[in-house]
């Protein structure tokens, strides 16, 4: 990413993920982000991190590093980083949305809300990190 | 997070508000499977008050009431808005419980 852009690294556990909302709803705010937008951001950031937290060094630990910086074309850019196992959550199958009540799976929602809430978003392999990219749009009903 | 129970004649109401995520939504599930395991069959959830819910959330919603469904119940949703009611829309949850704008009216149907 282009300066300027502000980072910080946390343990990758469910516990550091408010101070990760936080730290880029800083971001958001300077953006431009509609206030009513915050928490779609929150829920984004929520999902790809308890991923992290999860399986990126289970059952060891490790460190999760959040960038962000204004992107142009109103928007926001966010990656999240970590130095765990090879893991594209992007590959998932998305989930079947058509099913009744009984048998709808309960999991594989998470991914799906990130790729609805976000602009775009990209993984990719750098050495030993992976990389999750992702742009928010300051004014989604004007985006979409 | 806060969950409020109020036993009634024929269900439970959990009023529930502030935010359901990764580290608390275990906690709404634990409530309903409490009053399940008493024998409760219909549990509402007025959720005027709940502001944000991620996919933790959604997969506890989803798993009580299958669990209420496969004993003849139901979980029944009031007050639904804001983000909440989004995802639950995105995801075509909304469209497997029954949803009502609150609880009187759900109340009403049992």
């Amino acid at each position: 990413m282009d300066p300027p852009v502000k980072r910080l690294t946390l343990p990758a556990s469910a516990g550091s993920i408010s101070a990760f909302c936080e730290f880029v709803r800083g971001g958001a705010v300077a953006a431009g982000v509609a206030a009513r937008e915050f928490e779609k951001l929150d829920l984004v950031l929520e999902e790809i991190l308890i991923n992290v937290a999860r399986y990126a060094y289970a059952p060891e630990t490790g460190v999760v590093e959040v960038a962000y910086a204004p992107a142009g074309d109103r928007k926001l850019r966010v990656e999240i980083a970590d130095f765990g196992r090879v893991f594209n959550p992007l590959e998932a199958d998305p989930p079947d949305l058509s099913r009744g009540l009984a048998d709808r799976p309960i999991g594989g929602l998470g991914v799906f809300l990130v790729r609805s809430m976000v602009d775009s978003i990209d993984y990719r392999r750098e050495g030993d990190r992976n990389i999750l990219s992702f742009t928010f749009p300051v004014d989604p009903a004007a985006a979409k | 997070m806060n969950i409020e129970p109020t036993e009634l004649e024929k269900a439970v109401l959990l009023k529930v508000t502030g935010r359901m995520d990764a580290e608390n939504a275990h906690e709404f599930e634990q409530a309903c499977e409490h009053w399940i395991t008493h024998g409760t069959k219909h549990l509402i959830a007025d959720l005027d008050g709940l502001q944000y819910v991620s996919s933790m959330g959604l997969r506890c919603f989803l798993s009580v009431a299958q669990k209420l469904q496969s004993g003849s119940g139901s979980l029944i949703l009031c007050g639904l808005h804001g983000l909440p009611r989004q995802v639950f829309e995105m995801t075509r949850l909304i469209g497997l419980f029954p949803v009502f704008d609150t609880t009187q009216q759900a109340l009403a149907t049992l």
